[in-house]
């Protein structure tokens, strides 16, 4: 069922009765393409992942053909990556402790002290790369190649609000309870989602982010 | 107006139609498990399909009515007694101030919905009066109804109204669900896809508004767990390495990192707020196409009922 998109690298495929499946090189074009999409309208969702972008469409207001050929049509345009514009957002972080009872294990697995680690940590500037699973979850990647270690092999049954932790090369950043197993380095105070605000989520896809270690 | 929860039953929740359109930053559908239900409760009150009701999940609640009451029940069937007296699911029901309604277990299917006639009185967030059970928002402060809880409603009379025998949803613990192949079908070995599609499931324990697991013959898959996190859709059917399917619901993630062997097709997922634990399900192949061609002859039978079928299943 998979044709090839004008773009060599962009493989289109159905993948439900509902939906297509366009398959990207990084996380960067599957955020550009899917916003791309959403712009171009006539999409039930449109969920970018960390290399594709899955589409639901209404059969019942465009056909599955007319709906390739839409998809194809935005992927011939070009897929344009960029940050999206605006100030890094300075996200405070208590490291370590009951915030983050992972970080002396993790210190221990990357051969550094806790306090190397956090100011590796927040040592840079990271993208959010993708917002989801929960309600404003943040995938956010460039984390330091020393900080690579996979996820917990025993996921925690709830991490708290606003956990901040690392797994698989990323940070993330748990914006409500939910159960987990990337491994918690610290939590951060402030309020990542509050869905009776005109503005829910503090960050998206695209933002800059830097880490500030605070005290508890 | 209100009505006071006496008995909470097993998950009782407010729900109403799903969120739509905000996938992208990790807020699932919630609503209605079974929509379906949903909107012939909200039709026999004169609400619109999609008002918020009250959904319970195998063992309903028990509540009392503070003033004159007309609503309705779809779904599961189940004894219900209204101050003792019977009172038959797919017809409007009258309460009068202080009668209580006791509604008891399921004996097929896994829900029912409650609709209150002019509707319950429940502010929507995020596009939505459905509860969201995972964050906590929505519905009533955001959880499922405990004892104790007051709702609000504004009280409409309607005249009395009964689902006619042939829109009544028949329920049953054998299920047929259609389904197509999706993105990671192709990590299933030869045997396993066959097995998918052609054994007789039996709904696990963990079965709930995130999703069932089906259990089984163990399928053969070609994962080593680090799949990179992808979207998944209510209806989504993962194999994790385990090898054991597990059907993704309504308040499922919106990510996920493991193989997406198949897709309930659009026109059966209502069937998933109905599948109980110990139940059969067959996951039946079918072409994208033809079940959109199914989904349109779907719509032609309910349409005469549900005016709005479209948007309900």
């Amino acid at each position: 069922m998979s044709c090839r998109a004008t773009e060599l690298r962009f493989v289109l495929s159905r993948s439900a009765d509902d939906k297509f499946s366009v398959s990207v090189g990084t996380t960067a074009e599957a955020q550009a393409l899917a916003e791309q999409l959403r712009i171009s309208g006539a999409w039930i969702d449109v969920v970018a992942g960390i290399n594709s972008v899955g589409v639901q469409f209404d059969p019942l207001r465009i056909d599955a053909t007319t709906a390739r050929e839409r998809i194809q049509a935005v992927i011939a345009e070009g897929v344009v990556t960029e940050p999206l514009a605006g100030a890094c957002v300075e996200v405070p972080v208590i490291y370590g402790g009951d915030a983050g009872p992972d970080l002396d294990d993790v210190a221990r697995r990357t051969s550094m002290s806790p306090e190397e680690l956090v100011a590796l940590h927040t040592g840079r500037e990271y993208v959010v790369e993708m917002v989801g699973f929960t309600p404003g979850f943040a995938f956010v990647g460039g984390l330091d190649s020393r900080l690579r270690i996979p996820r917990r092999s025993e996921p925690r049954q709830r991490v708290p609000a606003g956990s901040v932790a690392i797994a698989d090369g990323r940070t993330g950043l748990y914006a409500v309870a939910s159960p987990g197993g990337w491994n918690l380095v610290g939590r951060t105070p402030i309020t990542l989602f509050d869905p009776t605000a005109d503005e829910p989520f503090l960050l998206r896809a695209g933002m800059r982010v830097r880490f500030k270690a605070i005290d508890a | 107006m209100t009505l006071t929860i006496v008995k909470p039953g097993l998950q009782t929740s407010i729900q109403a139609g799903p969120r739509r359109g905000l996938r992208h930053q990790g807020i699932p559908a919630n609503g209605a498990a079974d929509p379906l239900s949903l909107a012939l409760a909200n039709r026999l009150v004169g609400n619109a399909w999609n008002a918020a009701a009250i959904e319970a999940t195998l063992l309903g609640p028990t509540l009392r009515f503070s003033e004159l009451c007309t609503f309705a029940m779809v779904g599961a069937p189940l004894r219900a007694t209204l101050d003792g007296a019977a009172v038959a699911l797919h017809e409007t029901v009258t309460a009068i101030p202080g009668e209580v309604l006791e509604m008891d277990s399921m004996e097929a299917g896994a829900r029912t919905y409650l609709a209150v006639a002019g509707g319950l009185d429940i502010t929507e967030v995020l596009g939505s009066a459905s509860t969201n059970l995972q964050a906590g928002f929505g519905g009533y402060n955001g959880r499922q109804l405990l004892a104790g809880d007051e709702l609000g409603f504004c009280g409409r009379s309607v005249e009395h109204c009964s689902t006619p025998e042939e829109f009544r949803a028949p329920m049953s613990s054998s299920w047929g669900l259609r389904t197509c192949e999706s993105s990671e079908t192709g990590l299933l070995s030869d045997e396993a896809r066959e097995l998918l599609f052609s054994s007789n499931w039996c709904v696990d324990r963990r079965a709930d508004r995130m999703g069932l697991r089906l259990d089984g013959v163990t399928l053969e898959i070609q994962s080593d767990g680090r799949m990179p996190s992808a979207a998944v859709f209510p209806g989504t059917i993962q194999c994790p390495e385990d090898g054991a399917p597990y059907i993704l619901s309504v308040d499922a993630g919106t990510v996920g990192g493991y193989p997406r062997v198949a897709e309930v097709a659009r026109l059966d997922r209502h069937l998933l707020g109905q599948l109980r634990p110990g139940d059969r399900a067959r996951l039946l192949s079918r072409d994208p196409d033809d079940a959109l061609e199914e989904l349109r002859a779907k719509h032609e039978y309910w349409r005469p009922w549900l005016e709005d079928i479209e948007g309900i299943i």
